[in-house]
């Protein structure tokens, strides 16, 4: 029974295709009265295992596939250096790196920042009212900054690079990639400190990603 | 049937089939991996890496079931032609 459905298909598109066309070379369209017995033996007939390997078997011609031959809009062709830079650009590795230089700099604006309200230099407890001097100012505001761009930068780098592994195994877009990144990233972080930090890390972490996600979708 | 014959058939008919094959894949696709939130005209990442894999799938398919068609047909053909061979 499927056989004939299979072949009422095939012959019905030939059938199709062949009385739209204007020249049909073989004229063999017999009338679908015929389809029922399947395809008669004589040499007018059309063999459909050896059209369908024509069409989708071994024998099948090989084909530039592009979207203008196919009946898309016709798309320029992209060179090889084009695709490898974009293939690079959307890579985990080039964001994750992006992520980090980005970290740095905002570590160390931030590092900088905090280091002019909240300081604590040159106290001396013997002379407790010594203002302190330029140079330890300026010292303690440099190792602050470079503490916390650092700290920001392999934050940073590790949240995209897990973002994008998971988005690239999920294949999928949404607000659960940031917060299971996050919960890696803090789990990672918190994990030096011990388990039940690692734990509270993930999850606020995690909480704190899908905020974020929440205010920018 | 003439070998020559079932190519140019096939010839003519190929254009059609790529680019019905082509919509179809695009519509299907297009209908698993982008979800109707436009937010930016990018594709991303995970849309993007769906998408490869859709179109991979999409065409191994097309082409095992190509394969399995072609090996029906050549089976009904035989049997087709014994049946007649024994009541002609």
């Amino acid at each position: 029974m499927c056989r004939v459905v299979i072949f009422g298909y095939v012959y019905l598109n030939v059938c199709l295709s062949l009385t739209n066309m204007a020249a049909s070379s073989t004229g063999a369209a017999d009338s679908p009265a015929s389809a029922s017995a399947g395809p008669s033996l004589d040499d007018q007939s059309l063999q459909y295992s050896m059209i369908l390997d024509h069409l989708i078997g071994d024998k099948r011609p090989v084909k530039e596939l592009s979207p203008g031959v196919m009946g898309g809009l016709p798309v320029p062709v992209k060179t090889e250096e084009q695709k490898m830079i974009e293939r690079g650009m959307e890579s985990c590795a080039f964001k994750a790196a992006l992520a980090c230089v980005g970290g740095f700099v905002l570590g160390g604006a931030f590092g900088v920042f905090t280091a002019g309200i909240d300081t604590n230099v040159g106290f001396d407890p013997k002379d407790p009212l010594k203002t302190p001097t330029a140079r330890e100012v300026l010292r303690d505001m440099g190792q602050r900054g470079m503490s916390y761009a650092k700290n920001f930068a392999i934050v940073g780098a590790m949240f995209s690079c897990t973002e994008c592994i998971i988005e690239s195994h999920r294949g999928v877009s949404d607000w659960k990639n940031a917060v299971y990144s996050g919960c890696v990233t803090g789990g990672a972080i918190g994990f030096r400190a011990g388990l039940k930090a690692g734990v509270l890390g993930c999850g606020g972490f995690a909480a704190f990603s899908a905020a974020i996600e929440y205010y920018l979708r | 049937m003439d070998p020559m014959k079932a190519q140019q058939l096939a010839a003519e008919l190929e254009v059609e089939m790529m680019a019905d094959m082509y919509n179809r894949m695009t519509n299907a696709c297009h209908r698993k991996c982008v979800p109707p939130h436009y937010k930016e005209a990018e594709l991303t990442k995970g849309e993007s890496v769906c998408l490869d894999r859709c179109v991979a799938k999409y065409l191994d398919l097309h082409e095992r079931l190509g394969r399995k068609l072609t090996e029906l047909s050549v089976q009904d053909e035989e049997m087709m032609r014994k049946a007649a061979v024994g009541s002609g």
